[in-house]
């Protein structure tokens, strides 16, 4: 089976979804279920963990079942992140963290030396750090270094829906690190960009604001679901590469084979 | 929605006790948090149907009803239906095109007029102070109440009708029993909408946190309520008597009652400052938390049993789904007391 192993855990979605800024608990529940996801994140920032304040919905999050990946967003310093950390596994129970460590207030684009900070000290730690990273390959290096197993480079900001913005930096990533699960994390607007991130050869995609935010967002989780199955399979399958000229598959009614191939030879100057 | 019902009923000839877990000149309730906007179509961006319809609903008797309190006591409640407009920064003009797309997918595109777009100058002749805004959205039958002074009003209506009134007295509802610490009482039929003091009474409910902040400057003067769309946050501004105005509103899954917060301080305030400049000089009068009660799906519930009724669950939607609800629970009586005049 082609099952996406991470972190020593096997999965069979490779779908992950976040469960903020749905309409309701809910709808974020049933768009959960109908995206087939196993793993959710869910953030404590903002709401007093220490106190224990939003437990009725991390426990009506929990009963879907789905591994937690308790995130950091909204932490500006290895320092907060890594105490949110510790309260996240205290309370979830669970050693997975989604490592966010913000460098910029407008886009949330990641503090790279920030994040590798933290991710070294939360290694040490005993986490499993997936962090969510640009596609730079160099920073992807070093977190490997500190010993991320899974890297999470983002598609294009959060909440931007702007899909995959740098394919050349992307493709670079996959070619460069073809042992490492990597998992599109964020700016992911619509099924066919999950698609392609699949079909680039990508192990995952993450995304919420897509989900949460559309018209329909249990038909929307699902219509993920599938682009997602469809671009693992097709890159499973061995896509075409790309033509510079248009060659017919089957003879046309009015001209022998012979002279297709003829033409086509003459035109195309490969056979 | 207590104090509503409780006058209502009252008006209608039965005769009701009214208990408050709070004072009565400061409740303790998200009713007294809140900017009392009754916008059914702004909420339906973020909410399902019901709210909107409930809303509607509502919008038809709000008028009436204020009418009669301001009638019965001699006292102004500033109610004020002018619409409400919705404003975007150049970068986040998409907002307000989702926001169209949305309400078009909910209601089909027959409901057009309901929703008006304005050009730079359509927007100055209703908001002058919006001038640096290209473009926005206006929401015509949209209205607003001034809850500080619709609270007084009902508490004053009540104490005319001769109403009991028993505050700083929390409770337990069950059918035609109210429990207190003092003992029980029984009643034909107990109402209970005791927001989240009946959690454990209603599956599911919980509560969300809220920030408000009030300020205060001459020099801004808007006309209506005004939201500001924005991809992360959203903020309205609602204009109050004295050159106050209430911004809010944050939505944090969390029953954490304590101070604002200085992040949510900052964001309000940001939000409000980009809006217009002049806000900077704004004065900070007052900030206000409170939790609002909520179910899973975000919806009001109102269960019956026999003797009792709960109503609950109006999340952020207090003055927007509570008269709607008013008289579903009126319906629910009158039908309960013609049976009982039938039996009898």
């Amino acid at each position: 089976m082609d099952k996406l192993k991470l972190y020593g855990k096997e999965f069979d979605s490779r779908l992950l979804v976040g469960t903020a800024l749905y309409p309701s608990p809910a709808i974020m529940r049933e768009s959960v279920a109908a995206s087939g996801s196993e793993i959710i994140t869910l953030s404590l920032r903002r709401q007093s963990p220490e106190q224990q304040q939003g437990k009725m919905i991390w426990d009506y999050i929990q009963e879907s079942g789905c591994q937690l990946l308790p995130n950091t967003a909204g932490c500006k310093t290895p320092k907060e992140a890594i105490a949110l950390a510790e309260m996240s596994r205290e309370i979830f129970g669970t050693d997975w963290l989604k490592l966010e460590v913000i460098g910029d207030d407008y886009n949330l684009q990641p503090d790279p030396f920030g994040l590798i900070e933290a991710a070294r000290e939360l290694v040490k730690r005993g986490f499993k750090v997936l962090p969510y990273t640009t596609d730079d390959l160099v920073v992807c290096r070093k977190l490997l270094d500190v010993g991320c197993e899974v890297l999470m480079p983002w598609g294009s900001p959060i909440g931007t829906g702007r899909g995959l913005m740098n394919k050349y930096n992307l493709q670079t990533l996959r070619e460069r690190l073809p042992d490492t699960p990597l998992i599109i994390d964020a700016g992911i607007g619509a099924p066919s960009q999950a698609c392609e991130a699949m079909e680039m050869g990508f192990d995952a995609v993450l995304l919420n604001t897509a989900i949460a935010k559309a018209q329909a967002p249990v038909l929307m989780a699902e219509s993920f679901k599938l682009a997602i199955q469809s671009g693992r399979a097709a890159r499973n399958s061995g896509l075409m590469l790309k033509r510079q000229t248009a060659s017919p598959s089957t003879p046309t009614l009015d001209m022998p084979f012979w002279q297709q191939t003829v033409s086509a030879g003459k035109e195309g100057e490969s056979v | 929605m207590g104090r509503l019902l409780a006058w209502r009923l009252s008006e209608k000839g039965h005769q009701v006790t009214l208990f408050d877990s709070g004072g009565l000149e400061k409740p303790a309730g998200a009713c007294h948090t809140a900017a009392g906007m009754i916008s059914p179509l702004s909420e339906l961006f973020h909410c399902p149907l019901p709210i909107y319809q409930l809303g509607m609903q509502s919008l038809q008797h709000w008028p009436e009803w204020v009418s009669q309190l301001e009638q019965a006591t001699g006292t102004r409640v500033d109610y004020r239906q002018k619409g409400s407009i919705l404003i975007a920064h150049p970068q986040d003009r998409n907002e307000l095109l989702q926001f169209q797309q949305e309400l078009n997918a909910k209601l089909g595109s027959d409901k057009h007029d309901q929703l008006q777009w304005l050009d730079n100058k359509h927007l100055r002749d209703l908001e002058p102070e919006l001038d640096r805004f290209d473009q926005g959205l206006y929401l015509a039958t949209e209205a607003d109440i001034d809850n500080r002074k619709l609270l007084p009003v009902l508490l004053k209506v009540l104490k005319q009708n001769e109403i009991e009134i028993r505050e700083n007295t929390s409770v337990d509802c069950a059918p035609k029993a109210i429990h207190t610490k003092n003992g029980s009482e029984v009643f034909d039929l107990v109402i209970d909408a005791r927001g989240l003091g009946a959690k454990q009474q209603i599956s599911g409910l919980r509560g969300v946190r809220g920030e408000v902040m009030v300020v205060e400057t001459p020099e801004v003067q808007l006309n209506r309520p005004v939201r500001l769309l924005h991809p992360r946050y959203q903020l309205y501004a609602v204009p109050r008597a004295n050159n106050q105005t209430i911004i809010g509103a944050t939505e944090i899954e969390s029953e954490d009652r304590s101070p604002i917060s200085l992040r949510s301080t900052m964001e309000l305030s940001s939000a409000l400052y980009s809006i217009h400049p002049a806000f900077a000089e704004a004065r900070v009068i007052e900030t206000r938390v409170n939790c609002r009660p909520a179910t899973m799906d975000n919806l009001p519930v109102v269960e019956r049993e026999p003797g009792l009724i709960r109503i609950n669950g109006l999340f952020r939607h207090g003055y927007l789904l509570a008269p709607a609800l008013v008289i579903q629970a009126e319906t629910e009586i009158s039908q309960l007391t013609q049976a009982t005049e039938q039996v009898s």
